[in-house]
C-alpha cells in the first residue's frame, strides 16, 4: 500500500468532559481528516483521559483515539483493563500514550511494560463460544504474566482480553521519552532523537508550511505532523493542513488503516531486561 | 397511589446464568462489540429502568490456577463500558462497581469526575472493598487486608474522595450531581454499618419476601441511627427470572436452561466458589472435603460451613456441583407468566419489601427484552412505574437528593 500521510492533534482543553463541547469536537476533528486525537499532553491532563476515549469510541467512525495516560493516574492491571475495553468497543480504534507527569522515565517505561505483560497473557485465539459443545475458551492460553518491575508487580492473568489491536498503537512525545521496545509513533521536533522503527510525526504549528511538511514526508523524512491545539484552533488546523489529508479504509482497524501492523515483542518480566 | 418500583439491570453481559450463554437465543460473542450494548441501551431506556449496573473483580478466573473453559468470561472494565454506553443513550444511569482497596482515592476522584461530567450526570459508583484473596498480586501485594481493615479503608477513601471532588468542582465547575450516586452490597455487618453511613442505593439478595422484609427495616434502622433520612435509600434486591406464557412453560424453560449447564461446568464453577480447583476429582466420588479446605485460598471458616452438611451425608461430588449451580448467590429466582411476575413485584414494593428490583437475566439480551416488552407495560398501566424520565441525572431519576450534604459547604 501506499505509505500514509499521518495527521495527529492533541487537545487538552479542560472543557473537553462537557458531553456538549466533546461531541462536535468530534465531529469536527473526524471530519478534517485526522488520524488522530490525542486527550490530553505531558504537562496538561484536565480530565481522566481514558473515561473520555471510552466515551468517543462508539462515535468514532475514522480516527483513532488516544488518551494521554501518566503512571500517577492508574495502575497497569487498571490500564490494562480499561484500554482492552475500550479497544473494542472502538472497533480497534484505540491509540495509548504514556507520559512521565513528574515521574521519571524508567517508571513510566516500567507501567508500559507491565500493561503490555498482561495483555500478552492472553493468546489472540484464546475464546472459542461453542454453544453446542459448551466449550467457552481454551484454558491453555490464558497465562499469568508475573510481572516484577521495579515500579510495578503484577502476577496476572488479567481479567480483560487481549485487545482487539493485540496491544493498542503506542504513540510517545519525544518531549517525554519511554524506553520501550515497540513504540509505533514518536511524536519529534526536527532535531529531537526518535526511537528506531517508530514512524515520525513532526511536531508542527498552525504557522508551518503544509508544501514543506509534504516535501519532508515525499524526501522519507517524516511519516506525518502533530500540532497541539485549542478547541477554538480546530477549524484554523482544517483550513491550514486538511489539504493533506488523505482518504482512508473505512474499515478495520487504526493498525490497519495507519499501516502499522502489530509485531510481536518478546515479554519483558521486568525493566531491568531492556 | 402504588408505591413507584425502581428498575435496574444488572447485566454480566452472559446473563445470570452460568450455563446462560448457551442458550439458543444469547449472544455471548456481542459482549465485545458496541452494537450490542446500543441495543441494550436502547432497550433499558425503553423499559424505563433507572440504572445499568456492572459488577466487577480484579482476578481472572482461575481456581488453583487453571482458567476455567467452560465458564463465560472475560468481562470489560465497568467504567470504560458505562461511559460508552452514555455516549448512545440519554437517560439510563450508570452504575460500576469499583473497589476502594486497589484504587489510589486520586485516581477515584479524577474517574468519576470525569464520568460523572460527560455523562451528564448519570454516574454511580457501587462501592466495594475487593474480597478475593487472588487481588492482591495482581497490584504487588502478597494479602488481602482483613474485611474490617478494608472497610475502614473504605471510609477514609470515601472521606478524601469526597475533598478532592470539592476541590475539583470549585476548580473546573460543579459535575451535573457534584458526584456519583453511592451504591453498596455488602452484606455483612461491616458492610450493613458501612451502608448505612454512605449508601444512597443498596444492592442484595433477598431469596423471598420475608428476607426483603427483615433486610430493608434492619437498612433502614440503621440508617436512621447513623442520623439519615432512610427515605433516601433505594434497598434494590437482585431479581432474577424465567418467563413464559404459563407458569408452566417457565418452569420447563427453566429446567432447559439449568440442563445447559453439564457437570463438568458445574464443577468448574463450584471450583471457583470454592477457590481450590476440583476438575482433576471423580464427580461420582465423594466430595474431597480435606482437600478442599487445605488447599482453598477463600477463608476456611466459610468453606467449612458450606461442606459440612453434604460430606457428612455422603454427597458426591458432581451432584453437589449441580445443585450448587441451581441455588447461586441467594437472589430470588421468578419463573411465570409476566403478569404474575407484575404481580409478585408490586406486591414486594407495597409490602417494604424493597424499593425496586435488580433485574438479572437469566440469559442475554432474550430474556430482558421479554420483560421490557411483557412486564414493563402492566407495571405502567397499574401505575407503580414511569413513563418517562422525570429529569436528566440518575439523582432525578432515582429521587435522590440533588445536593449530597457532604457535597456542599
Amino acid at each position: 500500500m501506499t505509505r500514509p500521510f499521518l495527521l495527529s492533534a492533541s487537545l487538552a482543553d479542560p472543557a473537553l468532559a462537557d458531553p456538549a463541547v466533546f461531541a462536535p469536537v468530534l465531529d469536527q476533528a473526524q471530519a478534517a481528516g485526522l488520524d488522530l486525537l490525542l486527550l490530553g499532553r505531558a504537562g496538561a491532563v484536565p480530565f481522566d483521559a481514558q473515561v473520555l476515549a471510552a466515551w468517543a469510541a462508539p462515535r468514532l467512525t475514522r480516527m483513532g483515539v488516544v488518551p494521554v495516560i501518566a503512571p500517577h493516574h492508574s495502575h497497569p492491571f487498571h490500564i490494562a483493563r480499561a484500554l482492552s475495553a475500550i479497544d473494542y468497543l472502538s472497533g480497534g480504534l484505540l491509540g495509548w500514550s504514556p507520559v512521565g507527569e513528574g515521574a521519571c522515565v524508567p517508571q513510566t517505561s516500567d507501567m508500559v511494560l507491565a500493561t503490555r505483560a498482561l495483555w500478552d497473557g492472553w493468546d489472540a485465539d484464546t475464546l472459542v463460544i461453542d454453544k453446542d459443545s459448551g466449550h467457552y475458551l481454551h484454558s491453555h492460553k490464558v497465562r499469568p504474566s508475573h510481572y516484577a518491575g521495579r515500579w510495578y508487580q503484577t502476577r496476572g492473568p488479567v481479567n480483560a482480553m487481549r485487545p482487539l489491536q493485540d496491544h493498542p498503537v503506542l504513540v510517545v512525545d519525544a518531549a517525554s521519552p519511554v524506553a520501550v521496545p515497540g513504540i509505533d509513533l514518536v511524536i519529534a521536533g526536527e532535531d529531537q532523537p526518535t526511537p528506531e522503527g517508530a514512524r515520525v510525526l513532526r511536531r508542527s504549528t498552525l504557522g508551518d508550511d503544509p508544501a514543506a511538511l509534504a516535501a519532508a514526508f515525499a524526501a522519507g523524512r517524516i511519516d506525518g505532523l502533530h500540532v497541539d491545539l485549542t478547541v477554538a484552533q480546530l477549524p484554523h488546523w482544517a483550513e491550514r493542513f486538511g489539504v493533506l489529508a488523505q482518504p482512508r479504509a473505512t474499515g478495520g482497524t487504526l493498525r490497519q488503516r495507519l499501516g502499522l501492523p502489530f509485531s510481536p515483542i518478546p515479554t519483558a518480566q521486568s525493566t531491568e531486561s531492556v | 397511589m402504588p408505591k413507584p418500583i425502581h428498575l435496574w439491570a444488572f447485566l454480566q453481559g452472559i446473563g445470570h446464568y452460568p450455563s446462560g450463554w448457551r442458550h439458543a437465543d444469547a449472544t455471548p460473542r456481542d459482549v465485545f462489540s458496541m452494537d450490542y450494548y446500543r441495543k441494550v441501551g436502547a432497550m433499558v431506556e425503553r423499559g424505563c429502568f433507572d440504572a445499568i449496573v456492572f459488577g466487577d473483580q480484579l482476578q481472572s478466573r482461575g481456581a488453583g490456577g487453571r482458567t476455567p473453559e467452560r465458564l463465560a468470561m472475560p468481562t470489560l472494565d465497568p467504567i470504560s463500558l458505562l461511559t460508552a454506553i452514555a455516549s448512545v443513550t440519554r437517560h439510563i444511569g450508570l452504575v460500576a462497581t469499583v473497589s476502594t482497596t486497589y484504587n489510589t482515592p486520586g485516581a477515584l476522584a479524577e474517574r468519576f469526575w470525569t464520568m460523572d461530567r460527560i455523562t451528564g450526570g448519570r454516574a454511580g459508583w457501587n462501592i466495594v472493598t475487593t474480597a478475593h484473596p487472588d487481588t492482591a498480586p495482581n497490584f504487588g501485594e502478597t494479602e488481602l487486608p482483613d474485611k474490617s481493615l478494608r472497610y475502614q479503608m473504605a471510609a477514609d477513601t470515601l472521606e478524601q474522595v469526597s475533598a478532592m471532588w470539592r476541590d475539583m468542582n470549585a476548580a473546573r465547575g460543579d459535575t451535573p450531581q457534584l458526584r456519583p450516586v453511592f451504591v453498596q452490597a455488602g452484606q455483612s455487618n461491616d458492610g450493613r454499618a458501612f451502608a448505612a453511613r454512605t449508601a444512597e442505593a443498596i444492592f442484595c439478595p433477598a431469596a423471598t419476601i420475608e428476607d426483603g422484609i427483615a433486610f430493608r427495616s434492619d437498612l433502614r434502622r440503621r440508617v436512621a441511627e447513623a442520623g439519615r433520612d432512610p427515605d433516601g435509600v433505594r434497598i434494590m434486591p437482585g431479581l432474577s427470572f424465567i418467563l413464559a406464557d404459563t407458569q408452566e412453560q417457565a418452569i420447563a424453560k427453566d429446567e432447559a436452561l439449568l440442563a445447559l449447564a453439564d457437570e463438568a461446568l458445574c464443577i468448574e464453577y463450584l471450583s471457583e466458589s470454592l477457590g481450590f480447583d476440583l476438575t482433576s476429582y471423580d464427580p461420582a466420588g465423594p466430595i474431597p472435603g480435606e482437600a478442599i479446605l487445605a488447599g482453598t485460598i477463600m477463608p476456611r471458616a466459610d468453606i467449612a460451613r458450606a461442606l459440612d452438611k453434604p460430606v457428612e451425608q455422603g454427597v458426591p461430588l458432581g451432584l453437589f456441583a449441580a445443585r450448587f449451580v441451581r441455588t447461586p448467590r441467594g437472589h430470588h429466582v421468578f419463573r411465570g407468566t409476566p403478569a404474575q411476575m407484575a404481580e409478585m413485584m408490586i406486591a414486594w414494593v407495597e409490602a417494604g419489601a424493597c424499593d425496586g428490583f435488580t433485574l438479572q437475566p437469566a440469559y442475554m439480551a432474550g430474556e430482558l427484552e421479554l420483560f421490557v416488552d411483557q412486564v414493563v407495560p402492566i407495571l405502567q398501566q397499574r401505575g407503580s412505574l414511569r413513563t418517562d424520565y422525570p429529569g436528566t441525572t440518575l439523582r432525578d431519576t432515582m429521587g435522590l437528593s440533588r445536593r449530597p450534604a457532604e457535597m456542599v459547604a
